[in-house]
């Protein structure tokens, strides 16, 4: 996460990994997706990119890739500072979150 | 200045191209609401259908690769059935109840 950037956190009962996830407020998969972690009682943060500036947008998809190595599509997600979740595929964040 | 489009007007453009290329829609109606919801947005905020899986700038001329249909949805319909959204699937991957994953963003490929 990054300090600059305006998260909505929130908050469910499993809280074993630390996620950030980029979304997109129109998009399908994006819902799926944090529909999923709300369904498993998972504590998350999350932005809804196209809500941000041009600016904004620009200075964050820089930083990701330079941080992450992985090209900004959505959702994106971001699993203990380190691991990186591209799209969404119930059983590959099933399995990436022990879940 | 673009006319504001409603759901029902975007849910006839969806209907109309798929029915035109014989493609399928997403099976799924709540699946394919969001999809719409999120291309009704879209327009109403660029004056354009771009595409509501892809982050657009609202410059058509940098966007107009992800304006719905976009140029990605062949040879991904060609590799997984269907367009990266799951918007419109193939008659084949339709009639066989095939149901849209998260496919790989083919818009990046060849860039380093």
């Amino acid at each position: 996460m990054y300090s600059d950037v305006i998260y909505t956190e929130v908050k469910g009962e499993v809280a074993e990994h630390d996620i950030t996830v980029y979304a997109l407020s129109t998009c399908g998969f994006c819902k799926r997706a944090l529909a999923f972690l709300n369904d498993n009682g998972v504590s998350y943060r999350y932005v809804y990119f196209d809500k941000l500036s041009e600016d904004e947008k620009a200075s964050l998809r820089k930083r990701l890739m330079n941080d992450y190595k992985e090209y900004l599509s959505f959702p994106y997600a971001i699993i203990d500072d380190k691991d990186v979740l591209v799209g969404f595929i119930e059983a590959n964040w099933r399995a990436a979150l022990g879940l | 200045m673009d006319t504001k489009k409603t759901f029902d007007d975007t849910m006839r453009f969806v209907t109309m191209v798929a029915a035109k290329q014989n493609w399928g829609l997403h099976p799924d109606r709540s699946f394919l609401t969001d999809i719409v919801d999120g291309l009704t947005v879209n327009f109403n905020r660029y004056g354009y259908f771009a595409c509501p899986c892809r982050d657009a700038t609202g410059k058509r001329e940098e966007d107009k690769d992800i304006i719905c249909p976009c140029n990605y949805c062949r040879p991904d319909q060609e590799e997984y059935g269907h367009c990266y959204c799951g918007l419109y699937l193939t008659r084949e991957f339709a009639e066989r109840g095939g149901i849209p994953a998260g496919i790989p963003e083919r818009r990046y490929k060849g860039r380093s």
